[in-house]
């Protein structure tokens, strides 16, 4: 199994696709009728001052109905995840699971992932774990490793192949 | 003697050692026994942005693997404790969800009841052992040790889906740091962000919210700045120094794990709680001890 099955950056994965689209929809007519724009989401944001994330207006766009627009911006990439935007605001909007709606649509549309998601997608499709493990070095520049600091073995998936075989499965799951 | 499943996550059994370390030597102090279980994977959280589906995947078989042993969880990572926190109320109230997702674990064998409760290490610390029985363990109290408390976004937000400390004012290592004789002081950035998960993306960007805050703690004067998230920590310790450059500042904040503080208080030798894995300047606490 290779990395495009999960991720479809070779050809779009329509069935994939249309099911975000639906949650997208779903948030559309539930969520965003609710938001008024009081921007309490924006003023906490932490990726606002630094990245221009205004989730106010993410919220804003999605009502009406702009969704490659924004699936195709970079801005949707800047979202920390700190969750303080779902967690603030009045009317229980929350901004931050629109964000991962639609970078999981941009995902499953075949646009390129940014920075390094896709190694870790491929390291957890590999070995279980976001990354293998490693030597460490000291203050005083010793090399360390699990075992030198009396660690017991790490835990990951005993059986890849079919750990390999349910995650590809959900790539490719038709509902 | 109370066991839990240690489910590890990914960032702690792979480099923060410390952490893990600490959490081993300080936890059976107070009469918790923690079982390694082979076959954890990954929480699934810092996909999420790639496919939500996946995370839930992930998070309800490692919840099934704790599960089969017939034991409560304890993970030290925030994030994971929110991956699987979420991931157990959806498939405890949604049942298409549920079946849906337990059709997914079949392949290996594995189906999520939903019996195992899941516990972080502060919830552990305030709740469950409780600070009384902290303070007695204490054999060298940090006098008016000054410091700063970092918890992670991912142990208080979103409260919606349970979360083991308050949203705004979190307060519960404050009451630990107290028990042990430290000096914990609030600041107005205490509940902001590392900027951690943008690591994958936006490296520069994630280095810039770490310096930001550090800065703010250096300049109020703190003696030490404690965090409990691996991720978080990682920012903080190991790359405090290039954060410093984002600010053009010259940090030297010594950042501890709560555990490894606590650790010390205990008596517990540095090497054991893994203190020279620590690359911020800890040496200049001057905690004494061998």
């Amino acid at each position: 199994m290779s990395i495009t099955d999960l991720t479809s950056m070779g050809e779009p994965q329509t069935e994939l696709q249309r099911e975000i689209n639906e949650r997208l929809c779903k948030l559309q007519d539930e969520i965003s009728d609710y938001c008024y724009q009081c921007a309490k989401c924006t003023s906490g944001c932490e990726a606002h001052k630094l990245l221009e994330l205004e989730p106010h207006k993410i919220v804003a766009l999605l009502k009406r109905g702009l969704i490659d627009e924004m699936v195709n911006s970079d801005v949707i990439w800047t979202c920390m995840s700190c969750f303080k935007c779902r967690e603030r605001c009045p009317q229980k909007v929350a901004p931050v699971e629109i964000l991962f709606a639609l970078k999981n649509l941009a995902v499953a549309s075949g646009k390129q992932i940014p920075g390094n998601y896709t190694a870790m997608l491929q390291s957890v499709l590999s070995i279980g774990l976001l990354q293998d493990v490693k030597s460490v070095t000291t203050r005083d520049n010793k090399t360390k490793s699990r075992s030198d600091l009396g660690l017991p073995e790490i835990s990951k998936p005993t059986d890849p192949a079919k750990f390999q075989t349910m995650l590809s499965k959900i790539a490719v799951e038709k509902v | 003697m109370k066991k839990y499943a240690l489910y590890p996550g990914c960032v702690m059994p792979t480099e923060q050692y410390a952490l893990e370390m600490s959490i081993r030597e300080v936890l059976p102090l107070f009469d918790i026994e923690l079982v390694d279980i082979k076959g954890f994977s990954c929480c699934g959280e810092p996909l999420k942005s790639v496919n939500q589906m996946l995370t839930l995947t992930l998070s309800a078989r490692n919840l099934a693997i704790a599960e089969k042993e017939g034991l409560d969880v304890l993970t030290p990572c925030p994030i994971c404790h929110l991956a699987l926190s979420e991931c157990k109320r959806i498939l405890d109230t949604d049942p298409a969800m549920n079946e849906r997702v337990n059709k997914f674990l079949q392949d290996e064998g594995l189906k999520y009841t939903g019996q195992a409760n899941i516990v972080q290490t502060v919830d552990l610390l305030h709740n469950v052992i409780g600070i009384d029985k902290i303070k007695e363990k204490v054999k060298k109290p940090l006098k008016d040790l000054k410091v700063a408390t970092h918890y992670g976004c991912h142990l208080f937000r979103p409260s919606e889906i349970g979360r083991p400390v308050d949203s705004e004012n979190p307060q519960e290592m404050e009451n630990i740091l107290k028990a042990i004789g430290a000096k914990p002081i609030d600041y107005p950035e205490k509940i902001d962000c590392c900027g951690g998960l943008l690591t994958a993306n936006l490296p520069e960007s994630a280095l810039t919210k770490t310096g930001q805050k550090l800065q703010k703690v250096q300049e109020k004067g703190f003696d030490v700045f404690i965090d409990v998230c691996p991720w978080c920590h990682r920012q903080y310790d190991a790359k405090q120094t290039k954060a410093g450059e984002t600010v053009a500042a010259k940090l030297e904040v010594p950042v501890l794990y709560l555990s490894q503080l606590l650790g010390l208080s205990f008596g517990i030798s540095k090497d054991k709680l893994g203190l020279d894995l620590n690359l911020s300047p800890v040496d200049k606490l001057n905690l004494g001890d061998k």
